[in-house]
């Protein structure tokens, strides 16, 4: 889901489509290689779809793939081989996105748009970008180890391969994956931030609270992401020295997380706000981030960690703060640009259907997760229950199953609403939302070059009453002088 | 930004291989022998060369020499393919003496590394082919693509020298 969806999905379609908009640009700066990385990441999703048909079956080492299990010991056959092989793909897909967001976003702004005038999608994709081409060839490199170590007989990652010659290390995986594998997560988050940063500002016609600091923040969260990554191998029995330090990274993570956090309620708080969907979804993402980052403390703390790791609680931290944040923050985008993209409006009610449904579902699912994981229900096992003391859990992960169900049925409203607004929806002003980023400057949809006259941008992007305004409008379009005293 | 992006590759594969030779008390691991130094030594000189040719080409084109231009581009690339047979000749000395890919970890680091290095070199001769093609006064842009190139083609050199250093060398 990680490969598969977030990526494509919050930094493929969202990136592509707003970054251009939203920095008055007609195009990437690299088309070609844009439209390389798509096909990679297609070749990819086939590679990986076809490994299901191998006569041993298909990868089965989990997105982790750690070694010994994802060498040819633990997993005979080609199904491991093709995983390796479709990640390589997808990080070569990824790399060549990243080269061209990060060149777009410094080179094509509109004259006038410093990088504070940036809207703070923007600046989410950008960070993840510059994460994303900085630490998937890492993965790259790892997953390449293992390729030689399955098809060519290397022992990178063998233990104690030949008693004379040397031996590789299996834990040698697990850091050059989690070098890779903490950026990537706040790579996941990034996009979602910034489109959350920005809809609350939209929805409450108030700026957004500290817009600077959060920016800021997002930045320093991108660079301590990379010294992390340790806290993902507590239980490694690496020097307790280490995992101190890895946990005070951690801790100071959680800093600026909780900057940009206030700087959200901040942005809320006596705001004027219109509960239209994208901003209902928005309110969802400010509270499932909240509590999984919370959640977050009590894994970053090696002392619990040792107790939590592996356990169901992990599944419902990371849940919370990837899946239902990005999903929620993913369908507050799809719902704010739709009238942008197609032009036309979605329908509020089955919109608002939809958020109610998914949301408390979704709190049902991960919450249960949470609670289950604290009661020491491992991951990854086939029949948790041989364990009597487990058995008591049974409730509350059938509890979670059906939420499950209950979540699932609930996107059937989504796709309904989508491909019926797509077809016959109300046809959508120029500016259905009245907000003032350059996207909405233009027609809905967009002409193909997007902007005839490349914009002049003279004030930011969450300039909302002003009280000196005196149009009617209680917002600024970019291309407009700030209204003065 | 692509060259910060192939720095990580070899520089996680470095990393890689610093564990495991700091964990080991000998190296080459007992019973293997080192790898003369003949092949490795021709490949650098080799290389290196390529390099300083290829940095003649983006003066020949400034003053639009585009004769020197395509020699010293030609020269780059005869360069660059006997650099890859080079590679293939350390390669089969190395099976001769009995080290071959699934040898244990001391040549897994060493053919490994170099593979994926030639795979990039590879791609490299693939662009300075695809440079000479455009090579032309017609070509806009051609400076800083010549210039791009250049990079990247000094960017193998580089890496093939860390590598030089820490698998044969030391």
């Amino acid at each position: 889901m990680i490969f598969y969806a977030i990526t494509p999905i919050l930094i493929g379609s969202f990136g592509n489509y707003c970054i251009p908009l939203m920095i008055g640009a007609r195009d990437m700066a690299f088309p070609l290689l844009n439209m390389l990385s798509f096909w990679f990441a297609f070749a990819s999703g086939v590679v990986l779809l076809a490994s299901l048909c191998l006569p041993l079956g298909a990868a089965a080492g989990a997105w982790t793939s750690y070694p010994t299990l994802s060498t040819l010991i633990g997993s005979p056959g080609l199904g491991q081989t093709f995983w390796c092989v479709a990640i390589f793909l997808l990080g070569i897909s990824s790399t060549m996105g990243a080269v061209n967001y990060v060149t777009t976003v410094i080179t094509l702004r509109a004259p006038g748009m410093g990088y504070f005038d940036m809207p703070l999608t923007v600046w989410g994709l950008w960070l993840t970008a510059i994460l994303n081409a900085i630490f998937v060839p890492v993965l790259g490199a790892g997953v390449m180890l293992l390729i030689l170590d399955r098809v060519f007989g290397t022992t990178f990652f063998l233990a104690g391969a030949s008693a004379t010659a040397g031996s590789g290390d299996p834990v040698l995986f697990q850091h050059v994956f989690w070098i890779f594998g903490h950026p990537e997560v706040y790579i996941l988050i990034l996009p979602a931030w910034g489109i959350v940063s920005d809809l609350l500002s939209f929805f409450a016609r108030k700026p957004a609270f500290g817009a600077k600091a959060t920016a800021l923040a997002m930045t320093s969260i991108s660079i301590l992401s990379t010294l992390v990554y340790g806290h993902h191998m507590f239980t490694t029995q690496m020097s307790p020295l280490l995992t101190q330090a890895f946990m005070t990274m951690t801790m100071t993570i959680s800093i600026p997380s909780a900057i940009f956090f206030a700087n959200w309620l901040g942005t809320i708080w006596k705001g004027s706000i219109r509960f239209d969907s994208p901003m209902l979804f928005s309110l969802g993402v400010v509270f499932v981030f909240g509590l999984g980052g919370l959640t977050g403390l009590h894994l970053g703390t090696t002392t619990t960690d040792l107790y939590l790791h592996d356990t169901y609680f992990v599944v419902g931290h990371f849940h919370y703060t990837m899946a239902a944040s990005v999903l929620l923050g993913g369908y507050a985008g799809i719902y704010f640009w739709f009238p942008k993209m197609f032009g036309r409006m979605m329908n509020e009610t089955l919109a608002k259907i939809h958020f109610w449904g998914t949301t408390i579902a979704l709190n049902g699912i991960f919450f249960g997760m949470l609670m289950i994981g604290y009661g020491g229900m491992h991951r990854r096992t086939y029949n948790p229950f041989v364990y009597e003391s487990l058995t008591k859990l049974i409730p509350i992960n059938t509890m979670v199953t059906w939420s499950a169900i209950i979540m699932g049925a609930f996107q059937i409203v989504f796709v309904y609403n989508f491909l019926k607004s797509l077809m016959s929806g109300e046809k959508a002003p120029q500016n259905p939302w009245n907000v003032g980023t350059l996207e909405w400057t233009i027609s809905s949809p967009p002409p193909h070059h997007n902007y005839t006259e490349i914009p002049v941008v003279r004030c930011g992007p969450h300039e909302f009453g002003n009280p000196n305004l005196k149009t009617g409008r209680d917002f600024q379009y970019q291309t407009e002088e700030l209204v003065e005293g | 930004m692509v060259l910060i992006s192939g720095s990580m590759l070899f520089a996680t594969l470095l990393m890689g291989y610093s564990l495991f030779r700091s964990s080991s008390s000998t190296w080459p691991p007992e019973g293997i022998q080192a790898i003369s130094m003949g092949y490795p030594m021709i490949s650098t000189a080799t290389i290196l060369l390529s390099s300083w040719f290829c940095s003649r080409i983006r003066g020949n084109v400034a003053v639009n020499d585009f004769r020197s231009a395509k020699m010293n581009l030609n020269t780059t690339l005869i360069l660059g393919v006997l650099f890859m047979f080079i590679q293939t000749l350390l390669w089969n000395e190395m099976k001769t003496s009995g080290l071959f890919i699934g040898s244990g970890i001391f040549s897994s680091v060493v053919y490994g590394f170099t593979w994926i290095h030639a795979a990039h070199v590879i791609s490299g001769l693939l662009v300075l082919g695809w440079l000479r093609f455009v090579l032309r006064p017609a070509t806009q842009n051609l400076g800083q693509k010549v210039l791009n190139v250049e990079k990247f083609w000094h960017f193998l050199g580089v890496i093939w020298l860390i590598l030089f250093i820490s698998l044969f060398v030391i």
